[in-house]
């Protein structure tokens, strides 16, 4: 997919020769590439790449850089189409921006900057990045890269709501019970402490993935699939999110426990995390997005760390038959209808329905219509980034969040924090391995409801 | 479904035979967990899938079974394991064979990962003191016992002697104490107000493998057609079941 006008330059302050940097490169598309590895192939991109060591506190490194860019117009034929990918610290952004932006030359080609989160602190801090980023790109060049919407599935979810005519009518509160969101990992912070620390997971799950996930499940339909349309209709779920109050968001954090059989430490026992931390590694919600279609409708959310499994799921739970005309006992196994959209492992989309057991009376079972992208399409699926990466390269920014939809995330997740700060939680209040708190049972068990177990 | 069963080494054979012809009719992922607490501190895991040729259908119908045996620490966090191998929104049986060990981390773990536990109280040597126990699980999951499965043909004809059974005073089994117990406790729950001590009905009970006599002041009940059910067919049988069952439940706080 590649074309031949490519080069890669990788930036960093390390020391090492573009040879080094390449080695480097080819043993990570060794170990984590989804294809086969192949040499010829690698050989050809291995070409157009090279590496600059560089301090962007520096002038003189982004002269450098300037310079390697140049000359790979110049050889490859780049035409001074540049895609930037910044995943640096948040210290670093200001200046990488301003000095890639001060270097724009006015005869160049197209430029696209891809940011990785964190995107902010809090709605303060992004309203500054966004600032930072105004002054020297326009928004269509701006890709700030989420890439749980580059998931297939994620995909998926519109292809589901908007191309098949069935599920549309049905999508709303008349026919609606509530929505589960679950954003489940089984890993602890992996090395990631010093970030972790300070952003917990409600910056580093509930602000982006999480409420994304709600904005695509809640969207009206987009007049097309343009990236504004699609925006457009996102932002106006994420402004129309709200929680009842302080008590629809529970957080957690986890203690020792044991995970797929290991015993694992403490979130507190982790290297680099503050013996004391009160850094959550859970939240649960509920939210309502009030507009006409999801007035009173709950959406509970839930993302956590040490969880009892890996797993991201869309749960659109319908309302009861109404009437079931079946004898007492047939009803117990009487389930409402859901739809489960596994985003993540399996991905694939299942309808659990009630059906007749074979044999006497009239006993009621839930069995499941499943797709599974791994039966229904025999080609591989592409990783999140590539799909992604490929995007911001053909400058299409759909899957890309806009300024304004991590404006709304960020007052939301500012009302959350605003309130926590007001209480010192009791941590640890949930064993690695479970599906975390308790105070998240009781958030859902007050509507009478219940989250899914697995 | 997903169809969990703990079986200590004493039961790992039983529990294969068992599954072995439960296979076919219930396509599912089974995952037998054989725990040794006292082996070395690891998991070994074997997985296998069987598929059956369904007649009348022109497809086939698979089973995965997933072969863990938990050594050491890990004998003690099954849920942890056993949990990342759930398949999603189907619900979980766990069939736990032998007594299970009351209060302890593997048995809280897995009864709060389950729909259904299925029990087979014949294989208790502690009953009834071990119903108490059981009691205390019915608000937590729906509970199933191969013993009160076995003995339903037999409910069946003592229900035929109504109204005359109202008035009994002595139930006579010979079988397992436990189907023999499950029987009396039925009684006593559908014909008086469920209390053991408040009820009168005494139970003599003669020690056999299977059930194969009732009687009612001494006069015998017919005896089921047909052979009873093998152990799959009553471990089948219970998967089809969801939901609580207050008769049994009753029976049992009554036994």
């Amino acid at each position: 997919m590649l074309p031949e006008q490519f080069g890669i330059v990788g930036v960093a302050r390390s020391e090492q020769t573009t040879k080094a940097w390449i080695a480097a490169m080819k043993k990570a598309v060794q170990e984590h590439s989804r294809d086969e590895f192949k040499q010829d192939v690698w050989n050809g991109l291995a070409e157009s790449m090279s590496y600059v060591a560089t301090d962007f506190a520096d002038d003189e490194g982004e002269d450098a850089v300037v310079e390697v860019l140049r000359g790979l117009d110049e050889q490859r034929g780049t035409a001074g189409n540049r895609v930037y990918y910044l995943a640096v610290p948040p210290a670093a952004f200001e200046t990488i921006v301003t000095e890639l932006g001060e270097r724009r030359g006015a005869g160049d080609g197209w430029t696209r900057l891809i940011v990785e989160k964190p995107f902010g602190h809090d709605h303060a801090s992004a309203e500054a990045l966004n600032g930072i980023l105004k002054q020297w790109f326009r928004e269509d060049e701006v890709f700030r890269i989420d890439h749980y919407l580059g998931k297939e599935t994620v995909q998926n979810m519109l292809a589901l709501r908007f191309a098949n005519g069935i599920f549309e009518p049905i999508w709303n509160r008349q026919f609606i019970d509530h929505v589960q969101i679950t954003v489940a990992e089984s890993i602890g912070v992996e090395g990631r402490a010093g970030f972790y620390e300070s952003a917990g997971a409600i910056r580093d799950i509930f602000q982006n993935h999480l409420l994304q996930l709600i904005a695509l499940t809640a969207m009206e339909p987009p007049i097309d699939f343009t990236a504004d349309s699609v925006r457009n209709e996102k932002v106006k779920v994420l402004r129309s999110l709200h929680t009842p109050g302080p008590k629809s968001v529970v957080r957690g954090q986890y203690g020792r426990g044991f995970v797929e059989g290991d015993e694992v430490p403490g979130y507190r026992d982790e290297e680099g995390i503050a013996a004391e931390s009160t850094t959550e590694t859970y939240v649960a919600a509920k939210l309502y997005v009030d507009n006409w279609r999801w007035a009173d409708t709950p959406f509970y959310v839930r993302a956590g760390k040490r969880l009892a499994r890996r797993e991201t799921t869309i749960a659109i739970q319908f309302q009861r038959a109404p009437h079931p005309p079946f004898a007492e006992i047939a009803g117990d196994g009487m389930r409402p209808n859901v739809l489960l959209i596994h985003v993540q492992p399996d991905e694939g989309v299942s309808l659990a329905i009630g059906a007749k057991v074979p044999g006497q009376g009239m006993s009621i079972r839930t069995v499941h219509m499943d797709f599974l992208y791994g039966g229904a399409f025999r080609t591989g699926l592409p990783e999140a980034y590539e799909r992604l990466i490929l995007d911001a390269m053909l400058g299409d920014a759909t899957l890309f969040t806009r300024a304004d939809e991590v404006d709304e995330q960020w007052e939301l997740v500012d009302s959350i924090v605003a309130a926590w700060r007001r209480d010192r939680p009791v941590f640890p209040n949930y064993e690695a391995g479970t599906w975390g708190p308790r105070s998240a049972d009781e958030l859902i068990h007050r509507d009478g409801r219940s989250w899914r177990r697995h | 479904m997903t169809h969990v069963a703990w079986a200590p080494p004493k039961w790992a054979d039983a529990a294969r035979r068992t599954l072995a012809g439960l296979e076919e009719r219930h396509p599912s992922r089974t995952i037998l967990l054989f725990p040794e607490p006292r082996g070395a501190d690891r998991v070994q895991v074997t997985v296998s899938m069987r598929c059956y040729v369904v007649q009348g259908v022109s497809q086939e119908v698979c089973s995965e079974v997933i072969e863990l045996r938990l050594g050491g620490r890990r004998a003690q966090a099954p849920a942890s394991i056993v949990h990342p191998l759930l398949i999603s929104d189907l619900p979980t049986f766990c069939r736990w064979r032998g007594e299970p060990p009351w209060g302890k981390p593997e048995l809280e773990q897995l009864v709060g990962i389950c729909d259904r536990l299925v029990v087979d109280s014949s294989e208790w040597p502690k009953v009834p003191a071990a119903y108490e126990q059981l009691v205390t699980l019915f608000d937590r999951v729906a509970v199933s016992d191969i013993a009160w499965g076995r003995a339903r043909e037999w409910r069946g004809r003592l229900a035929a002697l109504w109204p005359g059974i109202a008035r009994a005073e002595r139930l006579s089994v010979t079988g397992p104490k436990a189907d023999a117990l499950l029987l009396a406790g039925w009684l006593r729950s559908r014909l008086g107000s469920g209390s053991r001590r408040e009820l009168e009905l005494a139970l003599v009970r003669r020690s056999a493998k299977e059930l194969s006599r009732v009687a009612v002041d001494g006069v015998p009940v017919d005896v089921p057609r047909g052979s009873p059910p093998s152990p799959s067919d009553l471990l089948s049988a219970e998967l089809d079941l969801f939901g609580r069952d207050p008769i049994y439940e009753a029976a049992v706080k009554a036994a």
